[in-house]
């Protein structure tokens, strides 16, 4: 009786649903809000760090930004570390009438078919710095930049070629810290001198790092450097905490770290390096393009798109003086933002719309108007497992593209 | 006079225990000098591992990092004692670290006690959930740890903002007569938790809640009050690692009391303690967390892959645990009791 009743309900929600999604389907590419606005929904897997509080204040920033205030309904939901939640979450926009989707997706795989089903609506999926293997998405990320390979050449470099190194890694089993990895890995190899001795997770977390890198530094006070993906602000402190002696190191991009890289005083007690990785302005550059294309300004196919690695030697760290970006400024005074302030939430050719007030509190810079994208877009390689299912990577995989070997 | 005899009681039972040695050692006693024979042995045989292990700079490192985990399981151990859960103490440990941060414009002095008396005052709350409302401890601490972190979440937008009170700097950071401060401290803490636990009629009250609620009320022991200064004092010591952690890190973040929440509990029941409550001592319990670092410290470095570290770590800590029972101290009687010529 029961499992009948559920088939009807089933069958009827499934009727429902048909017919939705053929009023969906006829309707795509119009404002479905009643006041002509476009729904657009900010998906966030889970908030809680520097990184992914300024990539969505970036977005809500833009969406205040003239002629974007007047023409979408921006909606945040934030649905945590687990996948089911943000399926669900997936699941309701598309039932709310969704004209696209920009979201950080906590999984490369796991939200594929609900991502499916929105297309077949005639929803947009624009995701940023994770990926999805959905093909019917946009991915836009830097992850394919080549992060890995990149900085673990510049730590070599500034080793001269030898040494003893730790890897401070991300997330056990994530698609992103492979990749980062097994691009480090493939130039470390190259190198029989350079050793690595610890190698150990600091789920992309300051006070984790510092912790896991301060065990390491107990087992081997004599390393000569380290390679460091997010985090690597407490990798400097646990430097500091062992004594006087600093050694080059690469990282991501925290104020912190790049202060530091830029402070002569550290510089002349060893420490070397360079700040690359993951930047929040992503999320702009990803609803900027989903706007472009809605508004028909824009005919671009479901793709993955590279957004450009940072690149930020300490001889380059320069100081923003005000809130706008200014002579490829690229580091904040310490005052301005906290040490774990990701600094690369600019960028002035694609987001020239933006101020540190937008990265901190989501807030639109006085008198800017939404500039047009560039038109080009550079479509990045395929990377299985992070934007293709059943994919080679290229030949040219893991080639170095910001910086030659010095040995 | 009535809490007099609460006093009284769990003493009896504790005579009882020294009684049954022949040497005069309580099973306890057994238990915390063995996790603290095991810390030795490990540190012996990391010095294979790597030549740097067992050094003076390598035990200063496993004290600080353990300073965080002995204080978080001070507050975990007494409600463990009360027969409940605290799964709050990683979101306070953030609200600690928020708090002192947000504050420490107003300087050390009235940041730091500021923020523990808030981290007390939400204790508090699960306290009289527990205590009066009859709340299991372990739904009651979970709700209250969501209910934390989010308005954590909320208040600082996902960005903590500000650095750390400059006395909790000097605290983690600066140094004594060539050793860290925060040396001396995890020192002064273990005696003070001990001394709290085992020489006052507040730590004998908890254990006699703990044993047997319903008894110690009849011998007078006002269970109800007890237990909510129990977690108030656990959110209390929660908050204070948060401050700790901010000084260490110099600043907060929200996912700062993650690893404690687990840690702490393990600490404190291979420390001896019983799960079930009425049992333990916070000696044992600083043995735990510093084993537990020790372990930490010595996998990391042993070169295998992570799955295989945190399975040789899963095994390490059972096979401490069956070690270190109560039953070991009446085993080793047994055996030597065993022996021809006895």
């Amino acid at each position: 009786m029961t499992q009948w009743k559920t088939t009807l309900r089933r069958s009827a929600l499934g009727a429902l649903g048909l017919l939705a999604s053929l009023g969906l389907a006829a309707g795509a590419a119009q404002a479905k809000t009643a006041d002509g606005k476009y729904k657009i929904y900010l998906s966030l897997s889970y908030s809680g760090n520097a990184w992914q509080s300024e990539a969505a204040n970036i977005v809500k920033a833009l969406a205040k930004t003239p002629p974007y205030d007047t023409m979408v309904d921006l909606e945040e939901v934030i649905s945590g570390t687990d996948p089911q939640a943000q399926i669900s979450a997936y699941e309701s926009m598309i039932a709310a009438g969704a004209d696209g989707v920009v979201s950080f997706p906590i999984s490369a795989t796991a939200l594929n078919r609900t991502i499916h089903r929105g297309c077949q609506q005639g929803v947009l999926f624009f995701m940023y710095d994770a990926t999805v293997t959905e093909p019917c998405a946009y991915n836009v990320s830097y992850i394919t930049s080549g992060f890995g390979e990149n900085s673990a050449q510049a730590l070599v470099n500034a080793m001269g070629g030898k040494g003893k190194i730790f890897l401070s890694r991300g997330v056990p089993g994530n698609s992103v810290d492979k990749r980062h990895t097994d691009g480090a890995m493939s130039i470390f190899d190259k190198y029989p001198n350079i050793e690595v001795v610890a190698e150990y997770y600091s789920y992309w977390d300051d006070r984790t790092t510092q912790q896991e890198t301060a065990k390491a530094l107990a087992a081997h006070p004599d390393v000569d450097g380290i390679w460091a993906q997010a985090g690597e602000y407490g990798a400097i402190q646990a430097l500091f905490d062992a004594g006087d002696r600093l050694v080059p190191m690469t990282g991501e991009n925290s104020n912190g770290f790049r202060l530091a890289l830029a402070n002569p005083d550290y510089q002349a007690r060893g420490l070397k390096g360079v700040s690359s990785g993951s930047p929040p302005a992503q999320s702009g550059y990803a609803f900027k393009l989903m706007m472009e294309i809605l508004t028909g300004k824009r005919q671009l196919e479901p793709q993955s798109i590279q957004y450009p690695l940072p690149w930020v030697p300490a001889d380059e760290v320069t100081l923003c003086k005000g809130d706008r970006i200014e002579n490829g400024c690229n580091a904040f005074p310490e005052d301005k933002v906290p040490s774990s302030f990701v600094t690369e939430v600019f960028n002035p050719d694609l987001l020239p719309e933006l101020s540190l007030a937008s990265a901190l509190d989501g807030k639109q810079t006085e008198g800017a108007t939404i500039q047009p994208l560039p038109t080009e877009v550079t479509k990045a390689p395929p990377e299985p497992g992070i934007n293709c299912q059943k994919c080679e990577p290229p030949a040219d995989h893991f080639a170095l593209t910001k910086i030659k070997p010095a040995m | 006079m009535a809490t007099g005899t609460g006093n009284r009681e769990p003493q009896s039972f504790e005579r009882r225990a020294d009684e049954r040695g022949s040497g005069g050692f309580s099973s306890e006693t057994v238990t915390t000098l063995a996790i603290f024979g095991l810390c030795v042995l490990l540190l012996l045989a990391s010095r294979f591992i790597s030549p740097a292990f067992g050094s003076l700079s390598h035990l200063q490192t496993i004290l600080i990092l353990s300073s965080f985990l002995i204080v978080a399981g001070f507050g975990q151990g007494m409600v463990i004692m009360t027969g409940g859960l605290d799964l709050s103490i990683a979101s306070i440990i953030t609200l600690g670290g928020v708090a002192c941060t947000t504050l420490g414009h107003m300087g050390s002095l009235m940041a730091i006690p500021l923020a523990l008396v808030i981290c007390a005052g939400v204790g508090l709350v699960s306290g009289f959930g527990v205590a009066k409302l009859r709340i299991p401890p372990f739904i009651m601490t979970m709700a209250m740890g969501v209910i934390v972190y989010s308005a954590c979440l909320g208040y600082t937008k996902g960005s903590p903002w500000g650095s750390a009170p400059e006395a909790a700097i000097t605290l983690m950071k600066s140094d004594l007569l060539g050793l860290p401060l925060a040396v001396y401290f995890v020192v002064a803490f273990a005696l003070f938790g001990w001394f709290l636990q085992k020489r006052t009629s507040f730590g004998r009250r908890v254990q006699a809640v703990g044993s047997n609620a319903r008894a110690a009320q009849l011998a007078g022991v006002r269970a109800a009050r007890v237990t909510m200064l129990v977690y108030a004092a656990s959110a209390a010591s929660a908050g204070l690692v948060g401050v700790m952690l901010a000084g260490y890190a110099d600043g907060a973040t929200l996912r700062m009391g993650e690893s404690y929440l687990l840690t702490s509990i393990a600490a404190v029941v291979i420390g001896g303690s019983s799960i079930l409550g009425g049992a333990g001592t916070f000696l044992g319990t600083v043995g735990g967390a510093i084993l537990l670092t020790t372990l930490g410290t010595i996998i990391q470095s042993l070169g295998v892959d992570e799955g295989w570290r945190t399975i040789i770590e899963g095994m390490i800590i059972v096979i401490a645990l069956l070690l270190l029972r109560d039953q070991l101290y009446t085993k080793i009687r047994m055996m030597t009791s065993a022996l021809p010529g006895r």
